[in-house]
C-alpha cells in the first residue's frame, strides 16, 4: 500500500441553501416544503441599541443587489417617527437612486438568471458562448443602473451617501445631465429587452394570486403610497402589522409572511404592475401595449416581461427626474435637535416587492426595537403554492426533470436564493 | 448553519478527491482556517467524525492550521490544503 500527499488548496464554499421536500399520495402533492437553510442573520437584534442614524447603512448590508431598498425603507420609517418631511429635489433624487437599483437588479435577473431558463441553457455563462449579444445587452443595462447608484450613492454596492433626511452630498445639474445619453441608450435597450422577452416561449400556466403592492395617487410606486391588494385591501403603510404577520414554519429558517386570518400573497413586479399599470408614463405604457403585456399578469413565467417593462419605466423616470432637477438648498433635512421617544414604520417597493421596516426609538436616539419584513419571505408561502400546482400537473416526470421545473418556478419570483443556479435538493416521497 | 454548509462542501470535496485519485482511503487531511471564517478549530474537530462518516476519510488524521491574520486575503476562507491518500 502506498501513501501519497496531494496538494489541493480548495476553498470551501457555501452555495445557495435550499431544499424542496415533496410528499406525494393519492396522485397529488400532499406536502410541499421549501426549506431555506441560510443561517439567521439577526439584523433586527443587531440594530437594538444602535443610533437610529446608523440604520440605513446597517440594513443596506442585508442585500448586495437591493441595498437601496433597505436604505429607503429605513429612512422613511425613521423620518415618519421623527416628523421629518423630505420633498422637492431630495425626494426626486431618492426616486432616481431607486431607478438605478431597479435597472441593475432587474437586468441581472432577466438576462443572467431567467432568460437561460427559456432558451434551454443551464446558466448565463453557457448562454453567453452561443448568444453573446443577449448577455452583453443585459450587462450594458446593468451598467447604466450601476452608474446611477455610483453617482447618487457613492458606490454601486452598499451605497454610503444616504442618510435620514436625504443625502450627505447631492449631485450638480451637470453631473446628472452627463448621464442622459447613457440612459437614453438604456431605454432603447430596455425596449429591445421587452421585445426579446415577449418572444420567449412561455409555458401555459395560470395562477390565482392575491397581489399586494403600494399604490400612489399619481406615480408608479417606489417610495410612497397606500398598501393595496387585488382582493380589495387598501390601508396606510403604517398598518402593515395589523394586516400581515410573519410565522415560523418548522422546516425552514426563513420566516414566512401571510395575511392575518388569510393565506399567502404575492409581492414584486407582477403585483406592482398588475395593480399600477395605469400609472406607467407614456413611453413605457406604449411599449407594454406593443409587446402585448396584459393588464393583469397571472402567468408567473411572464414575470420576465414585466421586469423588462419596469426597466423601461425606470429609465424613462430617471430621464424625467434628471431633466427637471434643480439642486436642493441643503443635501438633507436636519433631524430634531433633541430626539424624542418615537415609533415609525414604512414600506417601499424593492425590486422584488414591498419591504417593510418598523423602528422604535428611545429618547436620545438609540433604537429600542426593529422589525424588517423583506419581499422574499413574503413570497415564500406563495411560491410553495406555485410549486404544489406544478408538481400536481407534472407528477409523472422523473425527479431530475422535476427539479429543473421547480427551480424555474422559483426563479419566476426572483427570490434572493435564486442566485445559485443549481440550488435545489429535491426529496420526493412518492408514498 | 454557515459552518455546517462549509463542512458539507468539504465532505463533497473529500469524496470527489478520493474517487479521482482511486484512493482506498484518505489517511490525513490538512485544513487551513482563516481568522475571519467564523469556523473554530474545536468546532471543526468535533464535527469531523460525523463529517467523514461513510466516506473514504473515516479515521483520517485531521491537521488543522488556524490563522490569526485578519488581513490575510483568504481570512474569510476555510481551505482544504492537502490530503494524504492510500491506494494504487
Amino acid at each position: 500500500m502506498t501513501e501519497r500527499t496531494i496538494a489541493v488548496d480548495y476553498v470551501a464554499r457555501v452555495e445557495g441553501e435550499g431544499a424542496l421536500r415533496v410528499r406525494i399520495e393519492g396522485g397529488r402533492a400532499q406536502e410541499v416544503e421549501l426549506r431555506i437553510f441560510e443561517p439567521p442573520r439577526f439584523f433586527e437584534a443587531m440594530l437594538r441599541g444602535r443610533d437610529y442614524a446608523e440604520a440605513p447603512d446597517i440594513t443596506a448590508r442585508i442585500c448586495g443587489i437591493c441595498p437601496v431598498a433597505y436604505q429607503m425603507s429605513a429612512c422613511h420609517a425613521l423620518e415618519r417617527a421623527l416628523g421629518i418631511r423630505v420633498d422637492g429635489p431630495l425626494r426626486a433624487l431618492r426616486r432616481l437612486l431607486y431607478c438605478g437599483e431597479w435597472i441593475e437588479s432587474h437586468a441581472l435577473h432577466i438576462y443572467l438568471l431567467h432568460a437561460p431558463d427559456f432558451l434551454g441553457y443551464p446558466d448565463a455563462v453557457r448562454l453567453a458562448k452561443d448568444r453573446p449579444k443577449v448577455v452583453a445587452d443585459g450587462l450594458a443595462l446593468k451598467k447604466a443602473g450601476n452608474a446611477l447608484m455610483q453617482l447618487l450613492g457613492g458606490r454601486e454596492v452598499h451605497p454610503i451617501n444616504v442618510r435620514v433626511g436625504g443625502f450627505y452630498r447631492v449631485p450638480s445639474r451637470d453631473e446628472l445631465a452627463a448621464r442622459i445619453p447613457e440612459l437614453e441608450e438604456a431605454f432603447a435597450l430596455a425596449e429591445s429587452t421587452a421585445r426579446f422577452a415577449a418572444s420567449l416561449p412561455f409555458p401555459d400556466v395560470t395562477e390565482e394570486y392575491e397581489f399586494v403592492a403600494l399604490r400612489h395617487p399619481d406615480e408608479y410606486p417606489m417610495n410612497e403610497g397606500d398598501l393595496v391588494s387585488s382582493r380589495g385591501l387598501r390601508i396606510p403603510q403604517e398598518r402593515f402589522d395589523e394586516e400581515f404577520e410573519e410565522v415560523q414554519v418548522p422546516y425552514s429558517h426563513a420566516l414566512q409572511a401571510r395575511r392575518r386570518g388569510g393565506g399567502s400573497y404575492l409581492v414584486g413586479p407582477m403585483a406592482r404592475y398588475s395593480l399600477n399599470h395605469d400609472r406607467l408614463p407614456p413611453r413605457t405604457r406604449s411599449l407594454a401595449e406593443e409587446v402585448g403585456l396584459e393588464a393583469t399578469v397571472v402567468n408567473p413565467h411572464r414575470s420576465i416581461l414585466v421586469r423588462a417593462i419596469e426597466v423601461a419605466f425606470a429609465c424613462e423616470e430617471a430621464l424625467r427626474i434628471i431633466r427637471g432637477y434643480s439642486v436642493p438648498p441643503t443635501p438633507f433635512v436636519a433631524p430634531p435637535a433633541s430626539i424624542p421617544e418615537a415609533r415609525g414604520a414604512a414600506v417601499t417597493e424593492a425590486p422584488r416587492g414591498i419591504l417593510y421596516h418598523r423602528y422604535e426609538i428611545a429618547a436620545g436616539g438609540l433604537l429600542r426595537d426593529a422589525k424588517i419584513v423583506p419581499p422574499t419571505s413574503q413570497n415564500q408561502a406563495r411560491i410553495e403554492v406555485d410549486l404544489r400546482h406544478l408538481i400536481d400537473a407534472d407528477l409523472a416526470r422523473p425527479d431530475a426533470e422535476l427539479v429543473s421545473a421547480c427551480e424555474r418556478a422559483i426563479r419566476n419570483h426572483d427570490p434572493c436564493i435564486s442566485c445559485a443556479t443549481h440550488f435545489l435538493r429535491l426529496e420526493v416521497d412518492r408514498g | 448553519m454557515h459552518e455546517e454548509a462549509l463542512l458539507r462542501d468539504l465532505r463533497s470535496q473529500l469524496v470527489m478527491l478520493a474517487a479521482r485519485e482511486h484512493a482506498s482511503r484518505i489517511s490525513r487531511a490538512e485544513i487551513w482556517v482563516g481568522a475571519l471564517s467564523h469556523v473554530q478549530e474545536a468546532q471543526l474537530r468535533s464535527a469531523w467524525p460525523r463529517l467523514v462518516a461513510g466516506t473514504p476519510a473515516v479515521g483520517a488524521v485531521l491537521d488543522v492550521r488556524t490563522s490569526a491574520a485578519a488581513d490575510d486575503p483568504q481570512a474569510q476562507a476555510v481551505i482544504l490544503r492537502s490530503i494524504s491518500v492510500e491506494g494504487p
